[in-house]
């Protein structure tokens, strides 16, 4: 066990040492993971932070019910009953005058109500169903439409589900370039490693003649893809950090010109934890992947 | 403790280095072996370190069947051979002492401990004033004692020497030979490929002869 963990400190401080030595080519190395790494991870901020703006408006879809003008006493109360069943989750009555005086305290559209002999509003009740897929909605909606009394019936979901669906795309597309920007992570760990592993082709065979094992030839090569990954990933929160400071400003503006408080969030903890997690965890697959076929070639050209 | 039964090591290409040797030696001996160049000396060699495996026969070191070792395996018997090359091998990237502890490292010494020993090592082979140089600052002849303070500090039962006063002259080459006579005192058994004539006579020993592949005892 002693042994185990010397072994393990030895390698560490030789990977360390040799990333110290060659500053540049690490640096280099770093920057081009970062820069592969902060595309996934600039993509999947953004969406976190539209998702936040798409969460803060009513994106639970409504149904707008207006019942006819006509309609008796009892089909009112019909109605009424019908919308205190379970599947809604919330329904709200609107009196045709509470309708026109919203109408008219709207600066715009004053000047037309005042003009108005009699009110030409129906009443309506604004209603949430609990189900927000859109068969279920389109069944509710439907059946309320054909109740005694009920005018019209309008689903009023279309742009949340248009938006709901363009943030599912944009979640999609983040795991895809996340996918691809893994391996091309792999790609750059292991032709770093490579160039290591020919480097110090000396080493290597001189250890083998004097009774290193495979694993203990590796080992300081993979720690080297790990480090090498690690300082990927703080490398990639360097251009994020830039490219959100760049970005505030102009989306701040923005957000005033809509008349929102809105502003752009870091990521949290857990969320920078992992994407260290995973450059390190790739940094090192890379590594793997280039050591156990370097090794093989520097052995054959012996 | 080695013992070759009818090996034979046909090079890829169809040059025969060994053609049917069998010999044995036994533990703490100090074995001579001789030969033109090309002989087959280092390929015998090669082949008790598990560098090079015999296409036909079997050699065996300790008991063990070398010819046969799995990859893992190959390692833990080198940690227990000393190699000494006549090319030296040594690693021009770090210090004198820091290329005699490599073996110990790759054991999993101690680091204190490890760097006891390698100083004990290099002051035996007469470099303890060179330990922090960087061995291309060292001649022929105190590169060739670097390689066997590297050999030897993992006190191995077994020391394998190629040609290992090659390229020195002689008063170099008899401090060498001296060395190796106080370590086949101390029970140590080493097989030396040498065209060295003086030095064995001057040590003694057994001598194997090597010709063409073919192996013959030289009466001493």
């Amino acid at each position: 066990m002693i042994g185990w963990i010397r072994h393990h400190k030895h390698a560490l401080g030789t990977a360390l040492h040799r990333l110290r030595i060659q500053a540049f080519t690490t640096l280099l190395t770093a920057l081009a993971m970062g820069v592969a790494i902060s595309l996934p991870s600039g993509l999947y901020l953004g969406l976190a932070n539209l998702s936040r703006v798409a969460g803060e408006l009513p994106a639970q879809p409504e149904i707008s019910l207006f019942l006819d003008a006509g309609a008796s006493t009892e089909q009112k109360q019909a109605i009424a009953a019908r919308l205190k069943q379970p599947d809604i989750a919330q329904a709200r009555f609107i009196p045709k005058d509470e309708a026109l005086a919203t109408l008219s305290a709207s600066q715009d559209l004053a000047d037309i109500t005042a003009g108005l002999t009699e009110n030409p509003l129906p009443d309506a009740w604004i209603v949430r169903p609990q189900a927000t897929s859109r068969d279920a909605l389109v069944r509710i909606s439907d059946g309320l439409r054909k109740m005694p009394g009920v005018a019209e019936t309008h689903l009023d979901s279309q742009w949340a589900e248009r938006l709901q669906a363009a943030l599912a795309i944009g979640h999609t597309g983040v795991w895809l370039l996340a996918g691809l920007f893994a391996i091309a992570l792999i790609a750059i760990s292991g032709n770093a490693i490579r160039a290591q592993v020919l480097a110090r082709r000396d080493e290597i065979l001189v250890s083998r003649l004097i009774g290193a094992t495979d694993r203990h030839i590796r080992r300081p090569f993979l720690y080297l893809g790990a480090l090498q990954g690690l300082f990927g990933g703080l490398a990639a929160g360097g251009v994020l950090a830039v490219a959100g400071t760049i970005l505030r400003e102009p989306v701040e503006h923005l957000a005033v010109l809509y008349g929102s408080t809105f502003h752009l969030l870091p990521p949290d903890g857990a969320e920078i934890a992992m994407v260290l997690g995973l450059t390190t965890l790739f940094g090192w697959l890379g590594a793997w992947l280039s050591v156990t076929r370097s090794l093989h070639q520097v052995e054959a050209t012996r | 403790m080695i013992s070759f039964n009818q090996v034979t090591k046909r090079y890829p290409g169809g040059h025969e280095a060994l053609s049917n040797v069998s010999l044995a030696i036994e533990q703490g001996e100090l074995v001579f072996l001789t030969g033109h160049s090309g002989a087959g000396k280092s390929t015998l060699l090669k082949l008790i370190a598990a560098i090079e495996r015999p296409t036909s026969g079997v050699v065996s070191v300790s008991g063990q069947n070398v010819s046969r070792l799995s990859r893992r395996a190959v390692p833990y018997l080198r940690r227990n051979i000393g190699l000494v090359f006549q090319d030296h091998k040594l690693l021009f990237d770090r210090s004198v002492i820091d290329n005699v502890v490599l073996p110990l490292d790759i054991a999993g010494f101690d680091r204190r401990e490890a760097l006891k020993r390698a100083r004990a090592v290099i002051d035996k082979v007469g470099l303890l004033n060179r330990e922090k140089a960087n061995p291309v600052s060292l001649s022929g002849g105190e590169q060739q004692r670097l390689c066997i303070a590297r050999a030897l500090v993992s006190r191995p039962a077994l020391l394998l020497a190629d040609e290992p006063t090659g390229n020195l002259d002689a008063g170099y080459a008899a401090d060498i030979m001296a060395m190796f006579r106080d370590f086949h005192q101390v029970g140590t058994t080493l097989v030396i490929a040498t065209h060295d004539e003086r030095a064995i006579t001057a040590l003694g020993g057994r001598t194997l002869h090597l010709d063409h592949g073919r192996i013959g005892e030289v009466p001493a």
